[in-house]
């Protein structure tokens, strides 16, 4: 009897909330992006969020929140409350590279990886009116004569670093502030190559760039006959899963429900419009299992380029 | 030029849901400029979602209406309060708001919008007709040019504010160091951040600027009220002889003339901005006139100058967007990802696959310009009337926009504790006759200086002989030379005339 009561009274006490959650969300959402408004990643979000805002039947806002490349919106969310209305859509740079070189608030274990939509495509890419258009002509090109590199993030300047110390090149390497300060560079010609996070998207149509090697860990679909860099016999690679992340601790049917949408978006026509054919980045759906081990694998490979 | 698709695009153009659309974004735009607090990225970045349900060539021009709108609607906030809704409008303030002082806020409303509608509508036709196929003449601005044009920029702008020679120097020293708060652009490490998160992008602009201006003007106006009562509003009679005349607009031609050229210039440079559009367009404006002195107590070319190429820029901001695809400043960034939400990838290649939505855009502008002129004109009566409200219940307001305007940017209690620091920091600034305008110009040049003088160097292996292949960049630090030895100069006559006879303000 006893224990007949003890099951009942556990019963409804775990049903209580359950029966609230499954319903949920039954206030509007916040989607927090980490960039100012205009880049790849807010332009997906706000796709996203429309989206999802269909499947889930409430108000998806999108709210920015630049700063540090999204170190700001990270924290932030370690300190929203973890019932699932506020989640943030983007990659995960600042949590496998940023806490490598700045100090921090908050590390991979206080969030979880629900489900990752898209895949970013950070490539080397060169002016079309240079003298070399593969990876492998401007190494060669770059043993004969001096050559300049424009870099983005310390990581991809570590990279570039270590690839040219192996083969012997003479380069100086200029920071840019982001894609928007590469292209003039690049087009200008005033750089030799440059690395670019996925700002080539809007000048390889025009024939204007050329994309000499990837630096994601697999080819582009948009562009088949690219390598890698790993490929190339170069053991180094960027990997850039755009995601959707929660605080730690958000119940388990709400977490189920976000990503139960994540999955309805991957399938979505719109969705798939805009991120392939304005951004080139690839739509996929991978699942929090997957997604939790990517980014503590990414996060042990970068430390160790990092360290050298 | 395809005929066939400016006929379409025209009639397009000239339907009812345009006029809608696009009156509805220059009267959005205008409210947010007359709003200091409330900055056009912010206006942009809230307005992109509701043009999910427009079609391409309406959101567009929607969004492009209302950075239009901004940019003549922050005049009115800085003629009548001397709190400019922009930035790039403290300029105006310098002599509109004397103006409106002298009794005559009319005229001063009036020049700045026949200023900023010329400006505007002569730096779109620039776009049309000249810019697009020239737009690859801004890639002969590298790294080198675009650091001898921000050196020049500098120490020209701040050259401007007269004054003191020490003090001009404190007030610009202390921008270029806020200037380099952040992470540094190619390390990554933090730099005067003190362990915040919140600064790794270098102070917020928004925080700084509307701080400095127009929330240390409340505090200003605040104490005067204190003191002597009621003089911020400014007595608006019935007065017929309040109002821009033929000759005023004769002698200010030029002026708006040479301003859309500045203003176009600098938005067709990636990365420069209205601010130092509307500032570098005054300083030549003050250059040229006959009697400087007056510049700064009610000149109608001092408010002509900003405006007209405070406007200007916004089109101009557009060359390098569809001649090449690059951004010229933060809102034509926006513009890229609006574009790109309406499946539209922004560049050369608009023009050959896209034709009609490109001259719908165009003619949208031109729209944008006239629906400007016809709601500033009508508007100006009920704006003017913003004079008459009691200081007491004006202040307030204004305070309040600051704050939620602040909060929107998402900084969160931070951000507003910033906002206030800075407040004081431009109150004391006014107080004790710092130029805020060399601080602010300073602050807003220092990053953009820092990377390229920091790419010129690294690029040229520290080979200054680079230089002699660069004209324009010659050109420009011969100019920066120049203004400088100006500058030497003027303050130490100034210092000298200051020992004979001493002058008061």
């Amino acid at each position: 009897m006893k224990k007949t009561f003890a099951a009942i009274l556990g019963a409804t006490m775990m049903t209580a909330p359950m029966a609230m959650a499954d319903d949920w969300p039954t206030r509007p959402l916040t989607m927090v992006i980490g960039f100012a408004p205009g880049g790849s990643t807010d332009i997906q979000g706000r796709v996203l969020a429309n989206v999802m805002e269909e499947y889930l039947g409430q108000p998806v806002n999108v709210v920015n929140q630049p700063g540090g490349g999204s170190a700001v919106a990270f924290t932030r969310l370690k300190n929203t409350e973890a019932d699932g209305n506020t989640f943030l859509f983007g990659g995960t740079t600042a949590l496998t590279f940023t806490p490598i070189i700045t100090p921090v608030e908050y590390e991979i274990d206080d969030f979880e990886y629900l489900a990752a939509v898209a895949l970013g495509q950070n490539a080397i890419v060169t002016s079309a009116e240079q003298p070399f258009s593969t990876f492998d002509e401007i190494i060669a090109h770059g043993k004969e004569n001096q050559m300049t590199y424009a870099q983005q993030t310390p990581l991809d300047e570590a990279i570039i670093r270590a690839i040219a110390e192996e083969e012997g090149l003479d380069l100086a390497i200029v920071p840019t502030g982001g894609g928007g300060g590469m292209a003039p560079l690049v087009l200008g010609r005033e750089v030799d190559f440059a690395y670019s996070g996925g700002t080539h998207a809007q000048y390889t149509p025009t024939g204007e760039m050329v994309v000499a090697a990837f630096m994601s860990a697999e080819r582009s679909p948009f562009y088949p006959d690219t390598p890698t860099l790993m490929e190339l016999g170069y053991d180094y690679s960027i990997e850039d899963y755009r995601t959707i992340i929660v605080p730690q601790g958000v119940p388990e049917n709400v977490k189920a429900r976000l990503l139960e949408a994540a999955e309805y978006a991957s399938e979505s026509q719109s969705f798939k419009d805009i991120t392939e054919g304005n951004t080139f980045f690839p739509v996929v759906f991978i699942g929090q299992e997957e997604m939790e081990a990517n980014v503590r694998r990414i996060r042990a490979a970068t430390e160790e380029v990092m360290a050298d | 030029m395809d005929f066939s698709a400016v006929g379409a695009a025209a009639a397009e153009a000239l339907t009812l849901a345009s006029f809608i659309g696009i009156g509805g974004g220059v009267l959005l735009g205008y409210v947010v400029g007359v709003i200091p607090g409330l900055s056009r990225s912010v206006a942009i970045s809230i307005a992109i979602p509701m043009t999910f349900y427009m079609s391409p060539y309406i959101a567009i021009s929607f969004l492009i209406g209302l950075s239009k709108g901004t940019a003549a609607g922050s005049a009115v906030s800085a003629i009548l309060l001397n709190a400019p809704g922009e930035a790039s409008s403290a300029a105006t303030a310098l002599d509109g708001y004397p103006m409106a002082k002298q009794g005559k806020p009319k005229t001063a409303l009036q020049i700045g919008l026949i200023a900023s509608v010329m400006g505007d509508i002569l730096a779109t036709i620039i776009l049309i007709f000249v810019a697009i196929p020239f737009a690859r003449v801004a890639l002969m601005f590298g790294p080198y040019e675009m650091a001898a044009i921000l050196a020049f920029a500098l120490v020209f702008i701040a050259g401007l504010s007269g004054g003191n020679i020490f003090k001009g120097l404190a007030a610009g020293g202390l921008g270029i160091l806020l200037g380099t708060v952040g992470l540094d652009n190619q390390t990554g490490l933090p730099r005067l951040t003190f362990g915040y998160t919140e600064l790794m992008d270098g102070m917020p602009l928004i925080a700084v600027a509307i701080g400095t201006l127009a929330l240390s003007e409340m505090f200003v106006q605040s104490e005067k009220l204190r003191y002597e009562r009621g003089t911020m509003s400014v007595a608006l009679k019935k007065d017929d002889s309040d109002r821009m005349t033929w000759p005023i607009f004769r002698r200010i031609l030029p002026t708006i003339l040479r301003g859309t050229g500045v203003g176009t210039f600098v938005g067709a440079l990636p990365g420069l901005g209205p601010s130092v559009g509307s500032f570098m367009s005054y300083g030549m404006a003050q250059k040229a006139a006959k009697e400087p002195e007056r510049f700064g107590k009610g000149e109608p070319k001092g408010i002509a100058a900003a405006e007209s190429a405070d406007n200007a820029v916004i089109p101009a901001a557009l060359i390098p967007l569809f001649g090449l695809g690059i951004p010229g400043n933060v809102s034509a960034a926006l513009l890229i990802g609006a574009f790109a939400i309406h499946g539209i990838t922004v560049g050369p290649l608009l023009l050959r696959d896209n034709p009609e939505l490109l001259y719908s855009i165009f003619a949208g502008m031109i729209l944008a310009s006239v629906i400007m002129l016809a709601l500033g004109w009508f508007g100006l009566m009920f704006f003017a009337q913003i004079t008459r409200v009691p200081p007491h219940v004006v202040i307030p307001v204004v305070i309040f926009f600051c704050l939620a305007g602040m909060m929107l940017q998402g900084y969160g209690t931070f951000g507003l504790i910033i906002l206030m620091g800075f407040a004081l920091l431009g109150y004391l600034m006014k107080k004790y006759d710092y130029s805020f305008v060399t601080f602010l110009v300073a602050f807003i040049i220092t990053p953009m200086l820092e990377l390229n003088l920091r790419q010129s160097i690294i690029l040229s292996r520290g080979n200054w002989e680079i230089l002699l292949g660069r004209p324009i960049a010659m050109f420009f630090i011969a100019c920066t030379v120049l203004a400088l030895v100006t500058l030497i100069i003027r303050t130490f006559r100034t210092d000298k005339a200051a020992a004979g006879a001493p002058t008061s303000e």
